[in-house]
């Protein structure tokens, strides 16, 4: 699938086959892409546990259910545990020094292992290391597992999967999957094949790309261009909006098949 | 103890349901009796008119946004759990028993989620 109709074919799917099981396969593919994500310092602040449905027991599936992903949860047949390692700025120096030998990191833009060493590790990394409660470590450290997770997501649309990300009850699932302590739960990633049509019911309703986009400051709209708009449909990452007219028969037809209240 | 003293349909709560059938769901209510055949059962067993069914998950303080009741949630879920597995029904129609009820309070803005029935 091109790019631009992965990303237009991403919708937090809430109905998944949940008798059919997914690919060992794919799901590498989903945490490879997650692994390849854009990261500051070259550190992986998203740590991932994937857990199989099947594998948890009924007590810990009941008991890690929040009451608005209750049902989603028990759909999906494989669950990524998705955590922010706040230890992860920690050998960042070495990190960023193997940034410098491979290339990637150049004295064109003032890099060095000097400047790493005398400099950008003891004045800014550390003190982030040392201090990893600072509002803006954590902020930092969770817009990359955000990125990082997006990525694993639009894989695992790209394979034909569903995916959705929801909240959890971390101590429940923590006596099971043990997490290390510095880790700070964030969502789990719900995969499997959905029960509903890929369209789910259309693309969601965001607000025109004008009210939340700025140029040159705040208030100044970004005002996009109705051709490159008819451009992004004729690729597919502009679709239908919701709700497509044959919603509510799909909802019906679903909450009949799996028993559910109308 | 709220005794049903009006036919079900004239209960706010009753008319919020059919409504949320209708506008969300897109199911026309009228066209299964047996939806208010059991939530007249339901009343019946809870000894509790409809919109006191309601009321029972809710928190209303004085001066407060009326908030969902944890406890009156679990509890009314439990009794739904109850209420299914009595009545001799079995498979499909069992689970239409509690999902019934189920309706009824989600379209009255009570979040429960049954879990698959198959």
């Amino acid at each position: 699938m091109e790019f631009k109709e992965v990303v237009g074919r991403r919708r937090s799917i809430r109905y998944f086959q949940s008798w059919r099981k997914v690919e060992r396969e794919k799901i590498q593919i989903m945490l490879e892409a997650a692994r390849l994500a854009s990261c500051a310092v070259n550190a992986t602040f998203l740590k991932a546990i994937v857990v199989i449905r099947d594998n948890i027991p009924r007590e810990t599936l009941d008991a890690l259910k929040t009451p608005v992903s209750a049902l989603t949860i028990e759909l999906a047949p494989v669950h990524i545990y998705t955590y922010v390692d706040m230890a992860a700025y920690k050998g960042a120096q070495a990190r960023l020094k193997k940034l410098v030998d491979v290339g990637a990191l150049n004295a064109t833009h003032g890099w060095s292992h000097k400047f790493v060493d005398e400099f950008v590790w003891p004045n800014i990394l550390k003190p982030l290391a040392d201090n990893p409660n600072l509002a803006s470590v954590a902020a930092s450290a969770a817009s990359d597992a955000g990125i990082a997770i997006c990525q694993a997501m639009l894989a695992g649309v790209d394979e034909g999967l569903g995916v959705c990300l929801t909240a959890f009850q971390h101590d429940a699932i923590n006596k099971l999957v043990k997490a290390p302590k510095e880790w700070i739960p964030l969502f789990v990633l719900l995969v499997g094949y959905p029960a509903e049509s890929w369209e789910a019911g259309g693309q969601r309703p965001r607000p025109p790309l004008e009210e939340i986009f700025f140029e040159g400051e705040y208030g100044k709209p970004f005002k996009a261009d109705p051709k490159v708009t008819e451009q992004m449909k004729a690729a597919k990452m502009i679709q239908a909006p919701a709700p497509l007219p044959w919603r509510k028969e799909e909802i019906k037809a679903l909450a009949r098949m799996f028993g559910l209240p109308e | 103890m709220a005794s049903i003293d009006k036919p079900l349909e004239e209960y706010d709560s009753v008319k919020i349901w059919y409504q949320g059938l209708r506008e969300q769901s897109g199911v026309e209510p009228t066209e299964d009796k047996s939806r208010l055949e059991l939530l007249a059962e339901f009343c019946a067993t809870l000894e509790l008119d409809p919109d006191a069914i309601v009321a029972a998950c809710l928190l209303r303080k004085e001066g407060k946004e009326t908030k969902i009741s944890i406890k009156g949630r679990r509890s009314m879920a439990e009794r739904i759990t109850d209420f299914q597995a009595k009545g001799g029904a079995e498979g499909r129609e069992q689970a239409k028993r509690g999902n019934t009820i189920r309706s009824f309070l989600i379209h009255n803005g009570i979040l429960l989620q049954s879990g698959i029935q198959i």
